[in-house]
């Protein structure tokens, strides 16, 4: 991995107990992301785009889960290699690997507790349930400057008067129409774009250096939606941040993305920039080309 | 939109103002049945904490020769079996439940708070004897229990509220279990996770003051309605409440079988009635509002 790379991801296999047996979900995913760059998953429903990147994030809370592969996070030119011990977790078990979840969680977290906010956080899917229904807007992105601000030395921390100004500052910069207002609003009081949008003022207060954005269009209406992706986009390189854009949507995937990795069933079938994807749509992977013709988007380019 | 006109905040949002706001908006909103039991709770809440200030002797004025009075201007209740004012006596009678079934609510609901978040937070074998315990000690019958307690030791109405207080412990620690594992799959609690807030504090500050801070100040409401309830049954049943000459509800209507006429037993026996449903509607409608404010 080089000094260059941010998120590094080698063979990542995640597999699940399910009735029906084990199965898995992610089958040798590897991809990286470089500092300020915006990587595209693309994918249709159960294509495990989701997992590898809650896999990332340490959230997969499922059993077994992860159980293989390599992710190195790089955190300020220090690089965490976040399943260098997972082996020693994984015993055999008639057969069949098992592995030893509650140390397992223990000692992620261990590793995680540093890296969560600071080094990478995410937005998900609905907006209205990813925020605290029983807080106010503004708090909860005052929030997120207090958990960054907690990693500081006492001296440098900002001051309660000073957070709540950068949390206005916060709800202006994602475009509220009127950030005092919102400030004091819940989250029920909000539309679906609004919420999205505060919620992206929380994950990025933390000032992550890279952030996963989980389909975070999904569920709103197609002005709202492109309002979100234009922000996102601002503020992603405002912030000099890097980003993880999940999404079955091609549409959105080449305006934002430089590069873009396709998934199907637990696979990466291909790795492209998003130019090639434009430009030469007949050379791509068969499915890719399905993915395209779904959107309307081969024929423009061939004629 | 911009930074120097929304640079200065407007209105701070404190925890008593959250307070005030939902109480305000379940005044406005609710039925005339919790504007009243809002009025009951307050009015138990002022008299049993200007009680201990004021002094027992005419309370305790023993004078047969006016016994069994109808109410007058003098006595607006009347007097019972020994010539006593009863509305003196019903007034004095709070302190007997009051602050033991406060301090059996806090109990309850803070030991039932604290072992419900750790049994769901926690899950495996912790959890798992945790819970064990808790559902060995549901299994006692409350009425039961609490009668062989005061067979035993001498009666006390605090040991009363204490021991009641325990035997709720599992109903409130279940109840917050379930909620704390239910929230633990929500997205914004894996949102806050992702964000690097301290796992103390999403379980402290998020799930237990946030969320559950409605359902454990319906249950206190509920153990504290319970001691009342328990230490009128105690009294009936074989003087184990609070001891004569002293005035407790339940001895009140307790004492009114060696009264010479049939209706002494009917106002504290309202009093009783008239606070417990007071009580408990008071704290669905509370409850109720939270839950409306969720959604």
């Amino acid at each position: 991995m080089s000094e260059q790379t941010l998120v590094d991801v080698q063979d990542l296999v995640i597999e699940f107990d399910t009735p029906k047996g084990r199965v898995r979900v992610v089958d040798g995913v590897s991809f990286s992301v470089s500092p300020g760059e915006v990587l595209g998953i693309l994918g249709e429903s159960g294509s495990g785009k989701t997992m590898s990147t809650q896999a990332i994030l340490g959230l997969i809370g499922g059993y077994p889960g992860v159980m293989g592969g390599q992710i190195n996070l790089n955190d300020q030119g220090v690089t965490y290699e976040l399943l260098k011990d997972l082996p020693s977790f994984i015993s055999e078990r008639r057969g069949q690997p098992e592995k030893n979840e509650r140390a397992w969680r223990k000692h992620r977290y261990a590793q995680m507790k540093k890296l969560w906010g600071r080094a990478i956080t995410s937005i998900f899917q609905n907006p209205r349930r990813s925020l605290d229904p029983l807080m106010t807007v503004g708090q909860q992105v005052k929030e997120s400057i207090q958990a960054r601000e907690s990693h500081k030395d006492a001296l440098e921390r900002l001051n309660d008067q000073a957070q709540t100004e950068e949390a206005l500052e916060w709800l202006a910069k994602v475009q509220m129409v009127d950030p005092a207002r919102v400030y004091h609003s819940y989250p029920h009081e909000l539309s679906g774009g609004m919420c999205q949008r505060a919620m992206i003022a929380v994950a990025l207060a933390c000032k992550p250096s890279i952030l996963v954005a989980d389909e975070p269009t999904t569920g709103l209406d197609a002005t709202v939606r492109a309002q979100i992706v234009h922000l996102l986009q601002d503020l992603i390189k405002a912030e000099q941040c890097a980003m993880l854009y999940i999404t079955h949507d091609i549409r959105e995937m080449l305006y934002l993305a430089d590069r873009v990795i396709v998934m199907r069933h637990g696979k990466v079938l291909e790795q492209v920039s998003a130019n090639d994807l434009k430009e030469h749509a007949l050379e791509r992977h068969e499915y890719t080309q399905v993915l395209l013709d779904a959107a309307g988007m081969i024929g423009a380019h061939d004629e | 939109m911009t930074g120097q006109s929304t640079g200065q905040s407007t209105r701070q949002s404190t925890w008593y103002s959250t307070w005030y706001s939902t109480w305000h908006s379940a005044w406005k909103e609710q039925p005339l049945s919790f504007k009243l039991s809002s009025i009951i709770v307050v009015l138990v809440l002022c008299f049993g904490v200007i009680n201990p200030f004021i002094s027992y002797d005419p309370v305790l004025d023993v004078e047969l020769s006016r016994r069994d009075l109808a109410p007058s201007w003098e006595y607006w209740m009347g007097t019972d079996g020994q010539g006593r004012s009863v509305a003196l006596r019903l007034f004095k009678g709070i302190e007997a439940f009051f602050f033991p079934g406060l301090i059996a609510g806090l109990f309850a609901a803070f030991v039932g708070g604290v072992l419900g978040a750790l049994c769901g937070y926690f899950g495996g074998w912790i959890g798992r004897s945790l819970s064990a315990v808790l559902e060995l000690i549901d299994t006692l019958p409350r009425m039961v229990f609490l009668v062989l307690i005061c067979t035993i030791f001498p009666p006390s109405i605090l040991l009363i509220s204490i021991i009641s207080s325990v035997l709720f412990i599992p109903s409130i620690a279940t109840i917050i279990r379930r909620k704390v594992e239910a929230l633990g799959a929500e997205d914004y609690i894996l949102a806050h996770v992702a964000h690097g807030f301290h796992p103390l504090k999403i379980i402290s500050y998020h799930i237990l003051w946030l969320q559950c801070r409605a359902l454990l100040t319906r249950q206190m409401i509920f153990v504290f309605s319970y001691v009342l309830f328990i230490e009128t049954a105690l009294s009936y049943l074989g003087d184990y409440g609070v001891q004569e000459p002293y005035p407790s509800w339940g001895n009140m209507v307790a004492q009114s079988r060696i009264s010479a006429v049939a209706w002494p037993w009917a106002l504290p026996a309202l009093a009783i009635i008239i606070t417990i449903a007071a009580l408990l509607a008071f704290g669905d409608g509370i409850a109720r509002r939270e839950e409306e404010v969720k959604r």
